[in-house]
């Protein structure tokens, strides 16, 4: 555990850190880079496909955060009780994700392993995990069995995926990062048709223990799941229908589809139905109920690209495991209330308390009932090559607050990419993005592929 | 009397050629004379700014029959393992990362670059457009193509073909109402093997990309049938273990 930072020490680290980079990138490496670059002609060795039985590679990352504190908002309250952090704080995250693979025949070993060095007001830890490490059989091109821990990354949304059974959340603010998979044994048994409109099926049936030990975190211990997905592309449209049975977690159902309408605009959508849901909810004053339901998800979605080049991604998702706006601001009201008892009286029980509802049911990536994403990014603006800018939103469609993150991300150089964020945290008192601890966030990060 | 006999035949027989040339049937020669129906190649995609600076991607490419098509990136490490999937008009692209596939467009890039989804995706030719009329130019016929259907990336297209082999020089692209939105040039033919005799270079321009060129350049291009199961969404995260 580290101790507390003074004040004004974030943004310093900051763009200390940020000018590192950019020395660091700008000078140490362009005499390799322009080498390679404008010495070679336009030739192709043909030893450069040559293939290996093996293959080590993956990604070194830097990623400084900085975040602009909000000391009214509930969630502070909650997370700095007992210190004062100043007008921000800041988050240094170094990443090692290394991928190998060994094949032979018609067997093939790959494993993905992530390593996360964090250093933040709370904690400085380093961290390795095993993200994914399973054995791949394919007896034949039409079906192939995996075994061991693996993503399996079901569902057709870009932010969210309700439809995604055996995949942990997605981060709706990166949705593209690599997530820890479970332990499991799939097949996939897939059969193309020359005729007719349907042209793909695919069936997906998978065995998910849960025990102590094994994906003791995917839900109640003891049990053998069981999920399967049933893919069909039909009428040139991708179509999968999906289910998880077993008892570590309720019975659930879902569906997702995908089609091109033209050669610019993607439609998709998710649905899932959740058996036996059960809800935890907290009053102003504390106390709290459990509701159990069959809870309702769904997302609809497109993905559009103007002729300027300009990408348009547009979501709603109505996440029905959520707390309505009158439930979220009785539980910052809670809050608040836990906290004025602790200041009146140092006394941090109903902290804990809330503290723990936080860990288990409110600070869950998406908290409320229904969210709008939208993500408009524009490819070589001016015809400049490799920069692409963008505003993503992400809001909470009930109580209007939302999280506005501007970016600038650049991919000239071989093997790297980089990417500028910043952008407010809005809403007012008793919302879900006007109650989170940052007022706002900057960050960047620095990736070399390897 | 015989000599005008003499020189209306003479006439006829130099003029038949012109009228006689199946635009249709010549563009399936084409496609033919490009690649097999079925086959594998690599291709090396060059993206060069208008400042000289270069970036580069290997690819290799699997297609079956008149509209499957797949391609893995082998290099740079940053895009390695990468899969794009086409059948017909849908496409598909596969990032390690991610870990499912998400459809893309025809008028997207997986690389950047003045090469689109449907340049690096294509089918054969005779698939996406019908040859509306033919036109010679000396050593050159002149096709006019016209897509089948409004979910191909291109309008229209002009394609210069060289007579003797039958191989494209240049093509331009245009939109329906005649705007050029970028120019391929076919160049270095080369003998690849297995009676496959093909132009290893394309270059492409465009207006809409001042001072930017891409290149392709083909190489081990061979006959080579494949399952239709390999053109599957399951199978994109495996398609290393084609190669």
């Amino acid at each position: 555990m580290r101790g507390v930072r003074g004040q004004g020490s974030g943004v310093r680290g900051f763009l200390k850190a940020f000018a590192f980079c950019i020395f660091f990138f700008t000078f140490h490496l362009s005499p390799f880079t322009f080498h390679v670059l404008f010495a070679a002609e336009y030739t192709f060795d043909v030893s450069e496909i040559e293939k290996k039985p093996y293959h080590v590679g993956g990604y070194l990352e830097f990623y400084p955060i900085v975040f602009g504190l909000d000391k009214n908002a509930a969630l502070y309250k909650l997370n700095f009780y007992d210190r004062d952090a100043g007008g921000t704080t800041e988050q240094y995250n170094g990443t090692l994700q290394l991928e190998g693979s060994l094949e032979k025949g018609i067997s093939r070993l790959y494993v993905k392993t992530y390593t996360n060095y964090l250093n933040s007001y709370q904690y400085e830890t380093t961290k390795t995990n095993i993200f994914e490490g399973y054995l791949s059989l394919k007896p034949s091109s039409s079906l192939i069995m995996d075994t061991g821990k693996k993503t399996m990354n079901w569902g057709k949304g870009y932010a969210w995926n309700p439809a995604a059974f055996l995949d942990r959340s997605k981060d709706p603010n990166d949705p593209e990062l690599s997530r820890e998979g479970f332990i499991v044994a799939s097949v996939d048994y897939t059969k193309s048709f020359t005729e007719g409109h349907l042209k793909t099926f695919s069936f997906t049936p998978v065995l998910i223990p849960a025990y102590s030990g094994v994906n003791d975190d995917f839900g109640e211990v003891d049990h053998l799941n069981f999920a399967s997905k049933f893919y069909f592309l039909f009428l040139d449209a991708d179509i999968d229908f999906m289910f998880l049975t077993g008892g570590s977690r309720t019975t659930r159902y879902g569906m997702d589809f995908s089609k091109n309408i033209t050669t610019n605009l993607e439609i998709h959508g998710e649905c899932s139905l959740i058996n036996g849901y059960t809800q935890t909810s907290v009053d102003g004053s504390g106390n709290t109920s459990r509701s159990t339901y069959d809870a309702v998800n769904y997302l609809i979605g497109l993905r559009y690209l103007s002729q300027q080049d300009t990408t348009f991604i547009l979501e709603y998702y109505h996440n029905g495991t959520g707390y309505s706006p009158k439930e979220m601001r009785d539980y910052f009201l809670f809050v608040d209330k836990a906290y004025g008892m602790y200041t009146a009286t140092g006394n941090p029980g109903m902290l804990n308390k809330a503290i723990n509802l936080t860990q288990n049911m409110y600070g869950r990536m998406n908290p409320g009932k229904n969210y709008l994403y939208l993500r408009i990014s524009q490819k070589d603006p001016f015809d400049i090559l490799y920069w692409t800018p963008a505003v993503t939103m992400i809001a909470n469609a009930d109580d209007k607050s939302f999280s506005l993150m501007s970016e600038l991300t650049y991919t000239g150089i071989t093997n790297f990419d980089f990417r500028l964020r910043g952008g407010p945290i809005v809403g007012t008192r008793g919302s879900e993005y006007g109650e989170k601890q940052n007022d706002y966030r900057v960050d960047f990060r620095a990736r070399y592929y390897f | 009397m015989r000599k005008i006999l003499v020189v209306i035949l003479f006439v006829l027989a130099t003029a038949m050629p012109a009228y006689a040339v199946d635009g249709t049937k010549l563009l399936q020669q084409i496609d033919r004379n490009l690649s097999p129906e079925s086959y594998e190649s690599y291709r090396k995609i060059i993206n060069v700014e208008p400042d000289g600076r270069k970036k580069e991607f290997t690819y290799y490419t699997v297609k079956k029959g008149r509209e499957k098509v797949a391609g893995l990136f082998v290099a740079p490490a940053s895009e390695k393992g990468r899969t794009t999937l086409r059948l017909g008009d849908n496409m598909w692209l596969y990032i390690p990362n991610v870990g499912k596939p998400v459809r893309i467009t025809s008028l997207q890039s997986v690389v950047g670059g003045v090469f689109n989804n449907s340049d690096i995706l294509s089918l054969d030719y005779a698939v996406e457009y019908n040859a509306e009329k033919v036109e010679e130019q000396g050593k050159e016929y002149l096709l006019h193509l016209k897509a089948k259907t409004k979910t191909v990336a291109y309008d229209r297209l002009k394609m210069w073909v060289q007579k003797e082999k039958a191989l494209p020089v240049k093509i331009e692209c245009l939109t329906e109402a005649g705007m050029l939105i970028k120019t391929l040039y076919f160049k270095d033919v080369k003998d690849f093997g297995g009676g496959i005799v093909r132009p290893a270079v394309l270059e492409t321009d465009s207006p809409l990309y001042k001072d930017y060129k891409s290149i392709m350049i083909f190489a081990k291009i061979k006959k080579r049938d494949f399952k239709d199961e390999v053109f599957t969404l399951t199978f994109m995260p495996k398609m290393e273990s084609l190669r």
